[in-house]
């Protein structure tokens, strides 16, 4: 009884350690109405903050945090999410350059490391990276995972690293070949409106014509 | 006759327009940026001496007047005063109109040995000091050695300076709970 209590309590331990490991950061969502992202983390550092997990870092962290890429549009499109890096702003390239920073897709694994650098680098992040394509309600998820070299001296206490990152969306109207995405409720099919407005016009316009030409014609 | 031409042509520029509009569907996609700056910031390990008088005042910095076999109040400890547990360790410096003296030759602390364990003339605190944390005294009053302090310190300046140095704990392991085992201490010379 003994050995089994010590046996759960080992597992737990090593369950809340696998889930400590990798905490949670900042969302990134496309609204498709509006548009454009909206960046649901932030900091006192900057509004567009995604990495809510890499604050006040010491000398021999090794911190990963998900990133998760939400599609918040319609249903009637797919979008097809691209990432890549700007690099650090040059006030912090001296103490970014001492750091690490990887980059891969959540999950599956299937992808590499889309960036493996100093984290002042925009590296393999410095072209357009695509991270999938999404559907109305689609997440991808990556995870960023920050190493702290233990030899980092005392000049670098109390450093802040700016590194800017862009997300670019292409909206792609589904076709049927696609699989049905499932129903958000938002069913207005603005196109079929606008034709079926534009139709009614074009029949008063003729009607109209049409009977002013008769009542020319019985005028004669 | 031109009447029947301008309704085709009516017609056909109508279903045109309309066609256009259908078209669109398939065609035309939107493409849009957003951009995100992202933060990375490094801590810090800081703290305070804290020296106090039996009354919980500050010691004062210009000093006091002492005889031969005074004991003086002076509670010595360390505050954390950051987000981060380190190890600390603490050296007593003693010393006569800046000359420095051997320990034994006009003070006597009362160090509190249970916590503070002595190495290579240091005292390591026994575990590391968590965040906003204050540690026990190191000691609480310095006795004036009567007989040592004789004439020749008559008028003279005698001092008790006290170095502290810490450490972080994270990603720092140490061996058989020894403090001292730690790595990153910082020489001698910087601070002592």
């Amino acid at each position: 009884m003994k050995k089994a209590t010590s046996l759960l309590l080992v597992l737990l331990i090593t369950v809340s350690l696998c889930f400590s490991a990798n905490a949670d950061g900042g969302k990134v969502i496309y609204d498709g109405n509006a548009k454009e992202f909206i960046f649901e983390a932030n900091s006192i550092y900057s509004p567009t903050d995604l990495f809510t997990g890499f604050k006040s870092v010491m000398p021999g962290d090794s911190l990963t945090e998900k990133i998760s890429i939400k599609n918040d549009s319609s249903n009637e499109v797919k979008v097809k999410i691209y990432l890549r890096s700007l690099g650090a702003d040059e006030s912090s390239i001296d103490f970014l350059s001492k750091l690490t920073l990887q980059v891969k897709k959540s999950d599956d694994n299937e992808m590499a490391y889309m960036f493996d650098s100093s984290a002042d680098k925009a590296a393999q992040l410095s072209e357009w990276i695509c991270l999938g394509t999404l559907y109305s309600g689609g997440e991808v998820n990556i995870d960023v995972t920050l190493n702290v070299p233990v030899e980092l001296d005392n000049n670098y206490q109390n450093k802040i690293g700016y590194i800017d990152w862009e997300f670019m969306i292409e909206e792609y109207p589904i076709e049927d070949t696609d699989p049905k995405p499932p129903q958000t409720g938002n069913n207005f099919n603005m196109v079929f409106w606008i034709s079926a407005s534009a139709f009614s016009l074009a029949m008063i316009l003729i009607l109209l014509f049409y009977k002013k030409k008769q009542q020319k014609d019985t005028q004669a | 006759m031109f009447g029947k031409i301008k309704l085709k042509i009516s017609v056909i520029a109508i279903v045109s327009i309309i066609l256009t509009f259908l078209s669109q569907s398939t065609l035309a996609y939107y493409s849009t940026i957003g951009k995100a700056t992202n933060v990375v910031t490094s801590g810090n390990i800081q703290f305070i001496i804290n020296d106090l008088t039996d009354t919980g005042a500050e010691f004062t910095e210009k000093g006091i007047y002492i005889t031969p076999g005074d004991v003086v109040g002076k509670k010595v400890n360390i505050q954390s005063d950051c987000d981060h547990p380190f190890y600390l360790r603490v050296k007593i410096v003693y010393g006569v109109d800046s000359q420095e003296l051997s320990a034994d030759d006009c003070f006597k602390l009362n160090i509190d040995e249970n916590n503070w364990i002595l190495h290579d003339g240091w005292y390591y605190y026994r575990e590391a000091v968590q965040p906003y944390e204050t540690t026990p005294n190191v000691f609480s009053h310095v006795e004036i050695v009567g007989a040592a302090v004789d004439n020749k310190y008559l008028g003279k300046t005698l001092q008790l300076t006290v170095v502290a140095h810490a450490v972080q704990s994270e990603n720092n392991p140490i061996e058989d709970n020894k403090a001292y085992t730690a790595s990153g201490w910082p020489k001698e010379q910087e601070g002592a």
